[in-house]
């Protein structure tokens, strides 16, 4: 054996701390689940106008599309957290693109009623800036445990990984948002609520080297 | 791998040993271009990897596919570093001389009067003399120096400066 590689053993040898297995994927994502959720509860019922519960619950489209959110933000979540696990089933990165597809379908369909409905109106996009700073509020806490969570896993495939992990957020922070905006007009939520999804999947792809990266042990030699 | 997770340094120590010739044999197959030192740095970015990895292990499971995913990534990303290196260098048969004058291509031809030096150096007084042999000769670090002088980090940097100084003066009146 060479020489510098005996040496290298030795080194990470002799500062070993002891470390507890991860928990499954879905355990994980069911804790961050725990943590975020809670979170945006707060924020929308403290500093937004809540719909009624019972007009809420008959909307059909409404639930659905609720449902297809929730779903797509816990599925994420697990595929995020599985992708951190050296010799991962990728086909669990599939997962969260059946209830996405589901979500966009039903705000299509709003898109196509509304337009029925409304004429060329109903397609009108109208700036709404005023949700940005909420929509960045209610992210905050979801957006950092899931980071904090994933750099416990291995980083093999970092901007994918957060790609997953931005969706996650984004689909949460819709979620609880939803609970404000119950009568908004689906081109409104495709533009600006899946728009902003897409957004920060995006920006989640790109800056996973940086978030993410291999993090090596400090004071070991690592070579180049 | 289990009781590494459970801290224990010299069955941790055992297992990666064990690794090395399964990693080095899966870089070789992969990457049988590669020099024996570039196979030898590539095997411990995959150990620190490992490390770095190791509670992602789940100790029900298979530890070959875990480990080979490690590896497969961090060579990967070996091969992607060394496209990116490739397409920002260009091989040279020569390397341009930037400089002709003397003065600067001091260093690659050695120094002309070793004699005038050795008893430049003989005249410094100890303090410069020894700072400047530990760095400047046996090319220590200014911790390790001042370590082995028992000074301190700064005094040997004065130190360093002034006998430099001295010395250049001395060999600037010997020319």
């Amino acid at each position: 054996m060479n020489m510098d590689t005996d040496e290298f053993i030795k080194r990470l040898a002799a500062d070993l701390q002891p470390v507890r297995p991860l928990r499954p994927p879905w355990a994980r994502a069911v804790l961050w689940m725990a943590i975020a959720l809670p979170y945006v509860a707060v924020v929308v019922w403290s500093k937004l106008t809540m719909v009624d519960p019972a007009q809420a619950g008959a909307d059909a489209r409404f639930v659905i599309e609720q449902a297809a959110t929730f779903a797509t933000a816990l599925t994420a979540a697990m595929a995020a957290f599985r992708s951190v696990v050296p010799g991962f089933d990728r086909r669990i990165l599939l997962l969260p693109l059946a209830p996405l597809a589901l979500w966009l379908a039903s705000v299509g369909q709003g898109c196509v009623q509304d337009w029925l409905r409304l004429g060329a109106d109903g397609l009108a996009i109208r700036p709404d800036w005023d949700c940005l700073p909420m929509a960045a509020v209610i992210g905050i806490v979801p957006g950092a445990a899931i980071v904090a969570l994933l750099r416990r896993g291995a980083p093999l495939h970092p901007r994918l990984t957060l790609a997953l992990a931005a969706l996650a957020v984004a689909s949460v922070a819709n979620f609880g948002l939803q609970f404000a905006h119950v009568r908004d007009a689906s081109i409104m939520v495709l533009a600006w609520h899946l728009g902003a999804a897409a957004v920060l999947s995006a920006l989640g792809g790109w800056l996973g080297e940086r978030v993410l990266g291999w993090r090596h042990a400090p004071g070991v030699r690592r070579p180049s | 791998m289990r009781a590494a997770q459970a801290g224990d340094g010299r069955a941790y120590s055992e297992l990666l040993r064990a690794l090395v010739a399964i990693v080095k044999e899966t870089v070789r197959r992969r990457f049988g271009f590669l020099q024996p030192q570039d196979i030898d740095d590539l095997v411990q970015d995959v150990l620190l990897s490992v490390h770095t990895a190791r509670a992602t292990y789940d100790p029900t499971r298979p530890f070959l596919p875990w480990l080979m995913a490690i590896a497969r990534n961090r060579m990967a990303d070996s091969a992607r570093r060394y496209v990116r290196r490739a397409a920002h260098e260009v091989p040279s048969e020569q390397a341009p001389e930037t400089f002709s004058a003397e003065d600067t291509n001091m260093s690659a031809k050695g120094y002309g009067d070793a004699e005038a030096l050795a008893q430049a150096m003989a005249k410094l007084p100890q303090g410069q003399r020894q700072a400047i042999e530990l760095m400047k000769l046996r090319e220590m670090s200014l911790k390790e120096a001042a370590t082995a002088t028992g000074t301190s980090v700064g005094a040997l940097k004065v130190s360093v400066h002034r006998g430099i100084a001295a010395l250049r003066k001395a060999l600037r009146t010997t020319k």
